[in-house]
């Protein structure tokens, strides 16, 4: 480790000296490895990157570099299919996302709070399996429960279905800020004569909001990326942007594929940046909320 | 740390109860259940119960007629489709143990070495993860194509020579599969080698072990939850896995989430896919129980995110 001989200080040392070339060797061959993974993770994000400024023959994709173009770039900006893919799957993420939060957000508080065991210890089940179950399983029991119980597919219908996974994931994001609360916040409120939902309100969810907007956002992402359950509960008109490239991807790549996957690249890095700035002002808004609840309650540091 | 957080008492439980209060406080989260219960009842738990009974039921070219029949699991679990359900099972035990001997190294040196670089290395990490799925996926077909990308450089390493098969096969499949769960490895693992205290392995060290000795009765013991966490959250999608065996895998490559997709969108015997899905689920379901203990209710992902 090599943190070990700072923490260690002067006694392990001298070990430390006599054991260093066998310690680099390995630490070497993991440098080693991990270079090699990263190549292996990053690959297919460069290679889409690259390939979508690929001329290609007859209007295929190649998989040798035939000659640069941004044609493929003007082509995906006039699509009109494309357009409306991609509004359907925005319109579908958000209140998705929003659904996902709040549902998510209950279970992941009744999952610690709810005084009755056997009620959490259903719930934490429930969470285990919607993480688990393979999206495959779930789209087709969706399709067959919406047109069993004559619901119209549409909008409601992909919303409904894309929820249950997001739930689970932000219900375990939530659940294990619950857990790390400050309860001496929550007794000080009740002390002050605040009632339980103003408590729920004033001082238990302003703790749980980096947790809640983490599951925002990847309620979001999921949504917008997920292929099976839209592949199945996709009408000819309400149908997301992965539908519709994996529509395109069915005799071989189509080139415009990898130009609409490095627009959203694109997107994704700026959401980043984004999302990196917004949650430092929030770190620096938060960590003087702390020190403030924290001298109210009579602590003295904060956590 | 992990076994601190999970053995202490929950913060407050005790504190409230003991107060005046306490009633006042707990009956607001006596309703939190109710939201989640009534979303996950209807969409969730009520979908799956139709697909059960579906997995009974008699096929009518095309329509279904509701009957208590097993022959449905008769046809699934036989020839063809028995072939390719255990061999589903055996890809996805091998995709997870490719994805945790290439996923190890990565999360060890991602909690325990990298530093100052950590913040950089979890997000190149991370990266693949915010892009589409589907699209990276996708770009394997262009790498390990014929005359494509991996091709030349196999060639220039004198590992391979002359031109690359290996789209469409099984070969591309378990590339894939490893490829596509290694972030969802990665995860848990780093969290859990992230979380042991470095005096535990300073002291290992102390006591004289070396790295390695350290390395197999400390620090993997000590991570063992996440290492089961990570293990399962990587079998048992993988099991149901459908895009990457449809677009890497062709004709030969095909796993159980296709065979359960044509059933639908394209033989429409929705009997024998329910059958199949049901099946599916029971090995979830086994698999989940046996390692319900192991993995201390997957701690590490709320941690992580």
């Amino acid at each position: 480790m090599s943190t070990l001989p700072l923490a260690g200080g002067r006694i392990s040392r001298l070990r430390a000296s006599k054991l260093s070339r066998r310690f680099n060797a390995i630490d070497t061959g993991l440098w080693l490895i991990t270079v090699c993974v990263f190549i292996f993770l990053l690959a297919p994000i460069v290679t889409v990157v690259i390939f979508a400024f690929n001329k290609g023959v007859l209007g295929k994709q190649t998989a040798t570099f035939t000659g640069f173009t941004t044609h493929w770039f003007a082509a995906v900006w006039a699509d009109p299919t494309l357009h409306h893919s991609l509004a359907v799957s925005v319109k579908v993420a958000v209140p998705m996302a929003l659904i996902s939060v709040i549902v998510g957000t209950t279970a992941g508080l009744a999952v610690v709070r709810h005084p009755w065991k056997p009620m959490r210890l259903t719930l934490e089940a429930l969470m285990y399996y919607l993480l688990v179950v393979p999206e495959i399983v779930l789209g087709i029991s969706l399709l067959i429960f919406f047109t069993r119980t004559n619901f119209t597919l549409g909008y409601m219908t992909l919303i409904a279905g894309h929820s249950p996974f997001p739930i689970a994931v932000v219900a375990l994001i939530v659940r294990s800020r619950v857990v790390a609360l400050d309860a001496t916040l929550e007794d000080a409120a009740a002390d002050l004569g605040a009632r339980s939902w103003r408590s729920l309100l004033d001082v238990i969810l302003p703790q749980l909001l980096p947790a809640i907007i983490t599951g925002l956002i990847m309620s979001f992402t999921f949504s917008f990326d997920d292929l099976i359950i839209s592949e199945m509960l996709a009408t000819p008109t309400v149908s997301t942007l992965p539908v519709y490239i994996f529509g395109e991807t069915h005799s071989g790549v189509a080139p415009n594929v990898y130009a609409i996957a490095t627009m959203m690249l694109a997107v994704t890095l700026i959401g980043f940046a984004l999302v990196g700035i917004v949650s430092r002002i929030f770190a620096r808004a938060g960590a003087q909320e702390v020190s403030l609840s924290s001298a109210v309650a009579g602590q003295h540091g904060g956590p | 740390m992990s076994t601190i957080a999970s053995s202490a008492p929950r913060p407050g439980v005790g504190s409230r109860s003991a107060r005046p209060f306490g009633l006042i406080v707990t009956g607001i989260e006596r309703l939190t259940p109710l939201l989640p219960l009534a979303w996950l009842g209807v969409f969730f738990v009520a979908p799956l119960g139709f697909t059960v009974v579906y997995a009974f039921a008699n096929s009518t070219f095309g329509g279904v007629q509701l009957a208590f029949t097993f022959t449905n699991f008769q046809q699934a679990l036989s020839g063809f489709y028995l072939h390719i359900f255990l061999h589903t099972l055996v890809f996805a035990a091998m995709g997870t143990a490719g994805a945790l001997i290439v996923g190890m190294p990565l999360a060890y040196v991602l909690g325990r070495k990298a530093g100052r670089y950590r913040t950089v290395l979890a997000v190149a990490v991370l990266i693949p993860f915010w892009t589409s799925f589907l699209l990276r996926t996708l770009s394997w077909e262009t790498l390990l194509a014929a005359g494509g990308p991996v091709q030349a450089v196999l060639n220039f390493l004198g590992l391979h020579s002359g031109s690359l098969g290996w789209i469409d096969t099984n070969k591309a499949v378990a590339i894939g599969l490893v490829y596509g769960y290694l972030p969802l490895m990665v995860v848990p693992l780093f969290v859990s080698f992230d979380r042991i205290p470095a005096e535990v392995l300073e002291a290992s060290k102390d006591l004289g072990a070396n790295r390695i000795k350290t390395f197999l009765h400390v620090t993997l013991p000590i991570a063992r939850p996440g290492v089961f966490t990570a293990i399962l959250l990587t079998f048992v999608p993988m099991t149901g896995e459908f895009v990457i065996p449809a677009l890497l895998g062709g004709d030969k490559g095909v796993l159980m989430g296709g065979l359960i997709y044509n059933q639908y969108l394209g033989a429409a015997n929705y009997p024998l896919g329910s059958a199949m899905a049901v099946l599916v689920m029971l090995v979830i379901g086994v698999v989940l129980i046996a390692f319900s203990r192991l993995t201390r209710g997957f701690d590490q992902i709320g941690v992580a995110a």
